[in-house]
Formats: structure tokens, sequence, C-alpha cells
């Protein structure tokens, strides 16, 4: 018997599974994939939209996971975060005002609240020109079509360089991870530097695509500047996206170093119990299916993309551990907008929670006494536009942590 | 403004018009076609890829069931590059009228269309995933036919034979003299410069837009549009053309194309012949028929949606709004004759398959406007493919992955279709202005199943590496939302994931709403 269970190893799920570990909960999680962080930027998202999210949080709609969870636990689990990722030797960074204005790799500005080093050393303020960096043989990053929008953006672009990167494998679907565990080994990276430094004389400061190492990926960024002897900035590119990817993965050492148990690649089937309770779930697993046993159930499985979400075309939206009640428009018509850059209805499809992240049935109260959800499978908010999903991911999963743990 | 001339006008550069001009450049004609978008921008390009054996008309349509079965036999001959012959099937399901196989048999005899049937089990063993309780069955001559690649072959063999073919290029106005149309005046869509070409006779083959055009000159033709609906299915489920034997429905045709499997088509009567939108219950009501030939089809993923606009011949008394009902032969109108307006013919509807009949037919007309003698001469001249080598699967691969490997592997750049970077490149400078689109249409870029999501972004890329005026997001919101028009018809499952896909690589890892909003707007 575990005292929380766990289902989806996203940042949702592995945040959570941190924090109940840490004040000595026993952790279980369950997971059918490896979540969505290696699509992210590997930055935290809170509020980009105007005005900020302190003077806009008591006016959101009361269903909006920030009103329910409220800004002082937002506070709280943004610090924990913070603290985790400090202990772990990759800290992340505030901007001033809280927000960092970055560059991306079509040249356009994400504005996030928290950033690894190596991506905030991009930030916008920061007037120092730069070259930006394209590497020989990568095709998931064009140099030239970033700097021709960062110019235009007023960033002080100096022009491109390709730099040619040797060990590199020749591949014909070369990805960004290659090159990281290229940039792991200690020999590769002076190899590396020896070539590039000559071909960067003259250059101030170097933006290049985030592939500089996805294990001890402070210590390789910062061996990297002393040994080229300038500063550098990284630009997350096309998924495999490495700054996500190194999250993924310190969030999962801490949860492991704190004692939690991780299970991969299994769907996870929920058991409801006596009562409101539910007793854990089921796992198929090698031919067998296991049951296990838990305190409390939190649900971290994501929205449509994630998989927490199953849509069909008769217009139904399941849950699929539990399937509760999902907050969703029954006509499939409605779901989606004909442009890509409208706001997208079915994005906003998910479970309504209480202020303990307990999933609410269609006539508003809790479904189970000791089952929870958080991050992108609660409905009510508009992460794109507001730029909020990684703040709605921790906090939701801090505050659901709370209240199991009392 | 420039002024140039010409014998024979073409306007609208589908399989119809380019038809035409290939047959006049064998006649020694001088000709010019004007096509206002891309290669199969238009109605040749939005079809479901079947080469008809004709089987599909023999009752409804006995003249246009004889044309597909002679040009079937001729389109293999001279264009056997973009033919995949699999072959057709055609089955009886439960439910199906009894009476109609042997009705159907009997008229397939009587007009010389081949058919034979075979063993329902002969079948099941030649494609598994059909129906086991079909009642009859029977092999037919359909096959597949990529009419981007026909409509390269054409442009390049026109070129070849000292024809013109001007790509985005729109046609203004007609120009009438005294009751005759004596050219047009035309805009360069590529550098906006107008031009005035006189020309001794015009042609309208501008399909859906026939009635637009003729309107040019004041003249009225009774055409009614049929939108046809399509979807691809991510899978290539059989290697047959399989068509439902029963009277022609919607949904009841399924054609391997490629890797996928397109089903098809619905009729739907529209005004507009841009309205290529597909609808809901059009999706609903292709794959609810196309479960009831394979029963498998739900768990496939549907993987994209489109539609062309048909333009039928309305004789006064059919009902516009049955475009079903309506012939699928094609009409060829002599203006001189019908309306007293010199200089224009116009010739709109037919099939693909049967585009180089009509072509053969409407240069009657225009011969005897031009007193040309030169004899027809299409049937049995082998198209020229040119220096392209079209896209099929085995050899994409065969090049990407040869005998002998380079040292240096090629960079795929789109890995659904396996696109070399080299292709892309020699591509995108082929198009000027950029529209990735328009190297979809060339390359098969973003059609599979992410639909652009990894290679839009490696386009765009690319294209700022390798051109010189690009736009500032290198043409990929364009792009991506054409994309996302295709699949929002199919908004559920994994396609839906792909969406949320789509946009948070877009939106949310690359920030790009500003940059792709502010190049949509231009």
């Amino acid at each position: 018997m575990t005292s929380l269970l766990v289902v989806g190893a996203g940042l949702t799920g592995l945040f959570a599974a941190v924090l109940a570990a840490r004040r000595g909960a026993s952790v279980t999680v369950v997971a059918r994939g490896r979540g969505n962080l290696e699509l992210s930027h590997g930055c935290i998202d809170v509020w980009k939209a105007d005005p900020p999210l302190a003077q806009t949080i008591n006016h959101l709609p009361d269903t909006h996971p920030y009103a329910l969870a409220g800004f002082e636990a937002l506070e709280a689990a943004l610090a924990a975060f913070c603290q985790i990722t400090t202990e772990a030797d990759y800290p992340f960074t505030a901007g001033p005002e809280d927000s960092l204005l970055l560059p991306t790799a079509l040249g356009t500005i994400h504005v996030t609240a928290y950033a690894p080093l190596s991506l905030a050393q991009g930030h916008m303020a920061d007037k120092t020109p730069f070259v930006l960096a394209g590497l020989s043989g990568f095709r998931d990053f064009y140099p030239a079509l970033a700097a021709s929008s960062l110019k235009r953006a007023g960033l002080p672009v100096e022009g491109t360089v390709e730099l040619p990167v040797p060990g590199a494998p020749l591949r014909r679907d070369g990805y960004a991870t290659d090159l990281a565990y290229l940039f792991d080994r200690p020999a590769s990276r002076q190899q590396i530097a020896r070539v590039w430094k000559p071909l960067l004389a003259g250059a101030k400061r170097v933006g290049l695509p985030a592939v500089l190492g996805l294990r001890q990926s402070s210590a390789v960024f910062l061996e990297m500047q002393e040994r080229l002897g300038l500063p550098l900035f990284e630009i997350p590119t096309l998924p495999p996206s490495v700054p996500g990817l190194r999250l993924e993965r310190i969030l999962r050492r801490t949860a492991l170093n704190a004692g939690v148990q991780i299970v991969e690649g299994v769907p996870a089937v929920g058991q409801a119990g006596e009562g409101s309770r539910v007793r854990g779930v089921v796992v198929e697993s090698a031919g067998r299916s296991r049951f296990h046993e838990a305190g409390a159930v939190l649900l971290a499985t994501g929205d449509v993309l994630g998989g927490g979400l199953e849509t069909t075309p008769d217009g139904r939206v399941r849950e699929t551990v539990f399937d509760l009640p999902v907050l969703h428009d029954g006509d499939r018509a409605r779901w989606i907008n004909p442009a890509l850059l409208d706001e997208q209805p079915f994005e906003r499809f998910g479970l309504r929670v209480d202020r303990h992240m307990r999933p609410l049935g269609m006539d508003g109260t809790t479904v189970y006494d000791n089952l929870y959800a958080a991050g992108s499978l609660l409905a009510g908010a508009d992460r794109i536009n507001e730029g909020s999903r990684q703040g709605i991911a921790l906090v939701t999963a801090f505050c659901a942590v709370e209240a199991v743990l009392g | 403004m420039r002024k140039q001339s010409t014998q024979l006008l073409v306007i609208g550069g589908g399989a119809t018009g380019l038809g035409i001009a290939w047959d006049a450049c064998l006649r020694g004609i001088r000709v010019v076609v004007v096509e206002q978008g891309d290669l199969g921008q238009g109605t040749s390009g939005r079809y479901h890829g079947l080469l008809h054996s004709g089987a599909r008309y023999v009752i409804s349509d006995p003249v246009s069931a004889q044309e597909c079965a002679l040009e079937n036999a001729v389109l293999r001959r001279i264009a056997p590059a973009t033919i995949e012959d699999t072959g057709g099937l055609y089955m009886a399901c439960p439910g199906d009228p009894a009476d109609w196989p042997d009705r159907w048999l009997t008229a397939c005899r009587q007009l010389d269309v081949p058919v034979e049937e075979i063993e329902p089990a002969e079948a099941l063993r030649r494609e598994p995933l059909l129906n086991p309780q079909i009642e009859r069955v029977f092999t037919t001559r359909d096959a597949a036919l990529d009419s981007f690649d026909l409509l390269h072959m054409l442009t390049h063999s026109i070129r070849a034979g000292g024809g013109q073919v001007w790509l985005r290029h729109r046609l203004d106005r007609l120009i009438v003299d005294n009751h005759r149309v004596v050219g047009a005046e035309i805009t360069s869509l590529n550098d906006g410069e107008k031009i005035i070409l006189e020309a001794d006779l015009t042609v309208n083959a501008t399909g859906p837009w026939a009635g637009l055009v003729a309107r040019l000159a004041g003249i009225e033709i009774p055409i009614a549009l049929g939108r046809g609906s399509m979807v691809a299915v991510a899978a290539r489920l059989i290697h047959t053309v399989v068509n439902r034997c029963r009277p022609p429905a919607d949904g009841d045709l399924i054609v391997p194309v490629g890797t996928v499997a397109v089903f098809g088509t619905t009729d739907t009567h529209v005004e507009d012949p841009a309205d290529t939108r597909t609808e809901a219950w059009e999706v609903d009501k292709i794959l609810k028929t196309g479960a009831e030939m394979i029963p498998s089809l739900p768990q496939h993923r549907p993987l994209r949606v489109w539609a062309g606009v048909r333009p039928l011949y309305r004789p006064e008394q059919a009902d516009a709004e049955q475009t079903r009902a309506l012939p699928r032969a094609h009409t060829i109108l002599d203006h001189a004759e019908r309306d007293g307006i010199d200089g224009l013919v116009s010739i709109f509807g037919g099939k693909l398959t049967t585009y180089r009949l009509m072509a053969e037919h409407a240069m009657k007309v225009v011969c005897r406007h031009l007193n040309v003698t030169a004899p027809c001469r299409t049937a049995d001249t082998p198209l020229e493919s040119g220096a392209k080598s079209y896209h099929t699967l085995p050899g994409r691969l065969a090049r990407v992955e040869p005998q002998a490997p380079p040292e240096t592997p090629p960079q795929i750049i789109c890995e659904c279709e396996l696109i070399p970077r080299g292709d892309l490149e020699a591509a995108l400078r082929a198009v000027t202005p950029l529209e990735l689109d328009d190297v979809r249409r060339d390359l098969r870029l973003g059609m599979g199943p992410c639909q652009a999501s990894f290679c839009a972004y490696r386009a765009a890329g690319i294209a700022h590496e390798t051109l010189s005026s690009v736009p500032q997001d290198g043409g990929l919101g364009g792009f991506l939302q054409e994309r996302w028009r295709g699949i929002r018809p199919l908004g559920w499952g994994h396609t839906l994931r792909q969406m949320e896909l789509m946009r948070r690589v877009y939106l949310e890892l690359f920030a790009a709403q500003d940059l792709m909003g502010e190049e949509a707007a231009q």
C-alpha cells in the first residue's frame, strides 16, 4: 500500500511525487508514457497576459485553476520548484519584474517567468551584441530564419555562423538529443571547443541551439562558456527539446532519490472502493494485471495530447483512468476553430475540481474523497494564450499534495 | 503593360486545359496556358486518385462509361509513370440491391467494359480487410493515377513542344471587340506585371470557374457545381481500387494512393467554385459507408480531408440541387454558334480519366476555327516526364537508401514522405514567390501523418538559407493553416492529439502567434 499513487510522469506528476516524498509519504508513480516535457521549452510559463497575474487572479472565473489554488499557493509552489532544481544543480532564474523575454528558434520572443541559466542568458534586456550559430548537418535549428525576425524585433544580432560538430553522428535524421549526448562527454567538449574558438573570434556573445548536454547540463554549459571565453545562451529547438528533457531527467532523479517508485509503460485503470473512496489502480504489465492499492490517487495524465482525455467522433470525451465527468461540448463540430491561431475550445476541456483539486461531478460535488487531479487535465484555462501551462501544473500539483498530506 | 500574341489561349491549367494545349502543340499551333494558381490547385488536383475503368457509369451514364474504358487503355500507353496498376474490385455487400450486379454485368458486357466475376473467398484472399459478408465480387481495370504527376508531365511536354504555361497568372478581363473575343488582360501574381495577350482563339477550360469566365464575355452558361469530399486514412488498407456494386452513392469508393487509402466521395451542391470546405456530416457519411466495405476502418486514423468542385452541365429541366443525378460527360460550347460571340470556346465537365478525349473533342472545334487540318496525335504520343523523378515511395526509398551508401547520407527533412534536403532546395528555387503549399504539391511535403508539424519549420529554415527574398516566417504560417484546414473535420482521437501537438510546438515552444498572424494578414 502506497500513501499517494500518482498517475502520469510529466511535469505535474513528477513534481507532485517529489513534494510528497520529501514530506515523508510513500509515493508510487504509474505512467503510460513519458509526459510531454520533450515537447516543451523547458521553462516555467506562469502568466504572459496583461495585466500581471497578481492583479488579475481575483478577477479570473472561479473555475480557473489559478483562482482555485490562489496566489499564495502559486508562490509557494514556484519557490519549491526553484529549490528542487537548484539543489539538482540546474538553477532556474527569474527575470526582472518576473518576466524573461527569450528568443525562440523562429525569431519570436517567448515570454516566460523562470528559465534555466543557459536559456535565461538570452534575455532581451541583455544588450550585448550576439552571433547566432547553427550546427552543420543539424536540421532542427536555422539561424538565418531566427536572425531575420530577431533583428526586426530590435535584438542586437550581429550575424550568423555555421559551426561544425566534430564527432557528431552522420545520420539522415539527427536530433537535438544526438548532439546533447555528444556534449555530455568531456573529450568531445574539449575537441568541439577547440574547433569552434577560432570560428567565433570577434564575437561578443553567441546564441546557439539548446544541445549543450543532457546530463550535467549546467556544468557543461559553464564549461563551454569558459573554454570559448564568451557568454553563451541556448535556444530550444524543434522537439525532442533538450531543455524539456533535462527538466524531466532532473525531476525523475530527484523523485527516485527521495524514494518514489516509478512504474512505466503501463496504462492504469482506476478501482473504486467502498462509498466515496477509490482503492487504487490496476496496471497491465508483462502479461498480468497488478493492483496498486493507495491511500489517495492523483491524476496527472494530461489533456487530449497527454492522453488523459480520449475523444471520439460521436462527440464524447472520456477521462481515461476513472471515467470521470469531463467538462466539454457534446457537438464535435464546435471543438475546433477554423484558424490554427484561434483559441481552440477543445483545449479547455477537462475536469472541474474543488480547491483541494478533487474532481467534481456535474452536480458540483466531489466524486471521490481521496481522488485528486492536477495539471493540464484540469478544465477552465486557455494555457497557450495565457502562457500559464507550467504555472498551473506546479500550483495544482502543490495544492493536491497539500490536501493529501494535510 | 506588356503585349504578346498567340494563336490559341487556354484559360485554366487543369488536366483539360493542359490536355488541349498539348494536343495543340502536337498540331503545330502556338499556345499559351494561363493558370491562376499552381499546378493541381483546382479540381484536377483535388480528386480521389482513380483511373476509371468505366464500370462505375455503365448504367447511369453509358457514354462516360465507354469513354472511360477507352481512355483507361490510352493513358496506360502514354503516361504509364503516373499509374499504379492496382486493378479494381466491385463488391456487393449485404443489403445492396440484389438484382443490381446482374444488370450491371450485362451493361458492362454491352459497352465492352472488361469485368470478370470472382469468388468472394478469392477477393478476401487478395484483400483480407474487406467485409467477409460480401456476396458477389467482380474485377475491373480500375487503377490509381497521380494527377499531380500527370499535370507535371503535360506541362513539361507542352513546354518542350514550344508551348507556354503561365502559372500564378490571373485573368482580369476578356477583350471583346465587335462580338469577338480577341484576347485577354492578365496579371502575373508573381511580380504584378500586366499583360495583354492577343489570341486568335480562346478556350475557357476553367472547370468550376467556367461560368464566371464566360460571363466576362457576357455569356451565361448553365453549370451546376457539385462538391465532392474525400478522406485519406493513414494506412494503405487495400492494394486494389474497391467500388461498391450498387447505384453510385456517397462514399462507396476506396483508392489506394501511395501510403494511404482514399475514401470518397460525397456530392453536395455548392454555389461558389472556391467552396472546398468539408463538413462533419460528410466525414461521418464517408467513414460510415467505408466501414461497410472495410469493417476495421474505425480503428484506423483518418489523416486528412479535401474536396474538389465538379462543374456539371445542367440541362434546363434538371434540378440544380441534385448534382449526383447529372451526367458526368463533358460539354463543349462553341459560343460563335450558341451566343454569336466569336473566338471563344468553353469546355467543362467530364472526368480526369477522359481529359485527353475531351481535349481531342475540343480541338476539333478549335481546328475548325483556326483552319488547321493536322490530325490529333495525343493518343499515340507518350508524355515526357522531363528530369523530374516522380515520388513513388519505392523510388524515394531507393534514393535515400542507395545500395552503396554515400559518406554523408542525405538529410531527411520530412520523415513521413522521405524528402531529402536536396530535393527540397531544388523545389524551393523553382517556386517564386515562395509558397510552401506549392512545394507540397511538388514533393508531398507535409502530407504524411504529422501534417507538417515538423517539416514546416525545417522547410521555412531552409528557405531562409536558400532564397534571397523570403517572408519573415519562411511561409510556414500560411502552410500550417492550410494543413489545419484539412485535418479540422477529422478532429478527434489521434488526429486531435496531432492538432494539439502542432499548436504546442508553434504557439508555445516557438511563440509564433504574432509572426504567423502578421504574415497571414499580408
